[in-house]
């Protein structure tokens, strides 16, 4: 029988549009000293590290954990670097649950960081067409880099693909007022990237294409920032809470899923995110959850885009894939509703800073959860080409 | 074939070697000028006779598995994973056929792909083919807007007229656009296309009222220009670029003066602006400056129209400017 894990200590940065003031080496020490006197626990006492970083060209360096080993003050501890795309914070928290429900450690250190504007593009004098570029460079390399692959285009086939399959479904009101409510849920957040950016959801229709069908205030914003998670198996998680006095949080389901990355007969379905469905029921089988519409109370998903926020929803069992925009419409996630979608702001308003950006959602579920005192909340990452990769926790607070 | 001399990277991406220093809460921080860099002579390996066909005989592959008969294009597999890794045999797929998807289209791009924006990408379903080809999509008549190609639109690969063997020397453009001919023949290049040339629009004779509607626009824009120079995150918006820009109306002309931070109007025209914007009603590219609508979008829907695509990213600047200065206003309010 696998050993229980929770979560006893979290801390973020925080997310920034430029973190001119730092490197990713000090981005990845803050967090760490923000998590360790969370769980008030010494650095000595950690067993291992999980780190996760997206993008060896962001940090402008291959190994980019290799620094920070020392850095922590985990010189001659294990260290394993978790990347995959977007959903990397969400694997790592996974990778170090299987490693402490084994039994390898007892307490390990997740680590999510990541540095993405210094990425400049001297053409444009501006550094989003260069963060793009750089990303762009996790595309198919033989066949889409060179065809103007982006994360913002892959995720937008799925979403017209559901759009397709589902006519009518992901109104560009109710994706509005979806973008709106997160900016207005992000004021609670002193670590967002946009705290102050309250928009209406007038703005939101009116601000210009990215990449059809996206608008630019539904899309996350690329930020630089870490977070940081002590996970402990359940009888150390046990003796730091009675210690520190915070409760456990525990980790009670995980799931994962990589879909093919080519789409057509037995390949990708494009107009579903198989994956979201799979890693989030895969989640609710271990934690058993029979009824995850019952059971969730908060979730914390990746929100890359806000139409792939209504359909990963959707995916999760939460909302009919042709009665999606009931999140909306029928009040689901507005306040007062029966589901608290991403009170952090959500990557479009806290930040995506990619490696992290997973992390700082279950710091987030964490403390809503102990605050509100509310049960089991969902944290959900997706990444790669055509939202390809999924993992989901189920956190739970006793 | 003939390959353009061109460089891997080129020269114009490249910064110099330099650096500065910003100053944050009385603090210096050094910046410096920086690249990661790592050339390949890359190896096509199982996919060469793929991309051969492309380049030598305007062939498209796929690969037939032996076992469950699934054609895939492009021909990812030499041995099918449905199948227990039976073998595949190279198969020759049609060159027409039909969106699996509806296409997204891509206004912004990264600094790679700035030139070819607005772009489509989407999947084709060639007629033989069981899996989609991730292709560019184009249209001859102007600029793709949405709804022009969706899920289920037929379409055809063209080939460029200069290939190299990269995914790059075929795109797709609907098959409604073509004659019973071009549909017909295989291996159809680009340089058999009629592409409609960009034409600057007329506009009609300008009534009293349309004049009097472009003088406040003017005077209404101006302000709005003083004060998106006077805010320190606006000024960010347009940091480090320079654009002269003609625009004309249906009640005048005028000029835009983008200079590295400074943003101004100007009642003159311009002999040699760097590109022009033409728009019936100025009210547009005033709304779109008080961050009422964007300016992209009203290029995307054909309200504002620009003498070079490229300029798209001069664009983009000018609904960040708007932006900025409506976000610095409201952080002044919030704080």
């Amino acid at each position: 029988m696998a050993k229980k894990v929770g979560i006893v200590g979290a801390g973020i940065t925080p997310f920034k549009s430029r973190w001119h003031e730092k490197t990713y080496y000090e981005l990845a020490q803050m967090a760490t000293r923000e998590a360790i006197r969370d769980a008030d626990v010494s650095i000595k006492d950690v067993d291992a590290v999980f780190y996760g970083i997206y993008n060896d060209i962001f940090e402008r360096t291959a190994i980019p954990e290799h620094p920070l080993q020392g850095i922590l003050g985990l010189q001659n501890k294990p260290g394993i670097r978790i990347s995959c795309g977007g959903a990397t914070g969400a694997y790592t928290m996974s990778a170090a649950h299987a490693y402490l429900a084994g039994e390898r450690y007892k307490i390990a250190l997740v680590l999510g960081v990541e540095k993405a504007t210094d990425c400049f593009d001297f053409l444009s004098m501006s550094a989003t067409p260069e963060v793009i570029k750089t990303i762009a460079w996790s595309g198919d390399s033989f066949f889409e880099q060179k065809i103007g692959w982006t994360a913002s285009d892959s995720y937008a086939e799925v979403v017209l693909g559901y759009m397709d399959k589902y006519p009518g479904t992901l109104k560009s009101e109710v994706t509005a007022r979806i973008s709106s409510l997160l900016s207005e849920q992000v004021r609670n957040n002193p670590y967002a990237q946009r705290q102050f950016d309250q928009v209406t959801p007038e703005e939101v229709i009116n601000s210009r294409y990215i990449v059809y069908p996206f608008k630019e205030m539904e899309i996350c914003v690329y930020s630089e920032g870490a977070a940081a998670l002590i996970l402990a198996e359940e009888e150390t998680a046990k003796a730091i809470s009675r210690n520190s006095g915070k409760p456990i949080v525990w980790i009670t389901g995980v799931g994962e899923s990589n879909e093919h990355s080519f789409a057509g007969k037995n390949h990708k379905n494009m107009s579903h995110i198989v994956s979201d469905y799979l890693g989030s029921h895969r989640a609710y089988e271990m934690a058993g959850i029979k009824d995850p519409v019952k059971a969730i109370d908060i979730v914390e998903l990746h929100d890359a885009f806000v139409h792939q926020l209504e359909i990963s929803l959707a995916e999760f069992g939460l909302v009919p894939y042709e009665k999606v925009d009931s999140l909306i419409e029928d009040g689901i996630m507005l306040p007062g509703g029966r589901l608290l979608v991403n009170p952090c702001g959500g990557l479009l308003y806290c930040g995506h800073a990619v490696g992290a950006s997973n992390i700082m959602s279950a710091w987030s579920a964490r403390k809503e959860l102990i605050e509100r005192n509310l049960k089991t909340a969902l944290v959900h990452g997706t990444g790669s080409t055509v939202a390809q990769y999924t993992a989901c926790l189920i956190l739970e607070h006793e | 074939m003939a390959e353009k001399k061109q460089k891997v990277i080129a020269e114009e991406y490249i910064p110099e070697v330099k650096s500065r220093v910003i100053t944050i809460d009385n603090k210096d921080y050094l910046l410096q000028n920086d690249a990661m860099f790592t050339f390949y002579e890359r190896s096509m390996g199982e996919f060469s006779p793929f991309f051969l066909a492309i380049r030598d005989e305007k062939k498209i592959l796929g690969c037939k598995c032996s076992k469950c008969g699934i054609v895939r294009v492009p021909p990812f597999v030499t041995h099918c994973p449905d199948c227990d890794f039976t073998p595949t045999e190279p198969v020759e797929v049609e060159q027409i056929g039909k969106m699996n998807t509806t296409p997204p289209i891509t206004y912004f791009a990264t600094s790679m792909f700035l030139d070819k924006a607005p772009f489509g990408r989407g999947r084709v379903i060639l007629n033989g083919a069981d899996t989609a080809l991730s292709v560019m999509l184009y249209t001859t008549t102007g600029i793709l807007v949405p709804g022009l190609i969706k899920k289920g639109t037929e379409v055809k690969v063209i080939f460029k007229d200069e290939r190299v063997g990269q995914i790059s020397d075929i795109y797709c453009i609907p098959t409604s656009e073509l004659t019973p001919e071009q549909i017909a023949k295989k291996g159809l290049q680009e340089s058999e296309l009629n592409w409609e040339a960009p034409k600057e629009p007329e506009f009609p004779p300008a009534s009293n009222e349309d004049i009097a509607i472009f003088k406040q626009s003017l005077k209404e824009m101006r302000a709005v220009a003083g004060e998106m120079s006077r805010s320190k995150r606006a000024r960010r918006a347009i940091e480090g670029w320079k654009r002269d820009i003609a625009v004309k109306t249906k009640g005048g002309e005028f000029a835009m003066y983008i200079n590295d931070g400074n943003f101004r109007i100007g009642e003159e025209k311009l002999d040699s602006p760097d590109f022009i914007m033409a728009c019936e009603d100025p009210r547009t590219l005033l709304d779109g400056l008080r961050y009422k609508g964007a300016i992209t979008d009203a290029v995307i829907m054909k309200k504002l129209w620009i003498s070079k695509n490229m300029e798209f990213n001069t664009v983009f600047k000018l609904d960040r400017l708007a932006r900025f200065l409506v976000m610095e206003k409201k952080e002044q309010a919030t704080r």
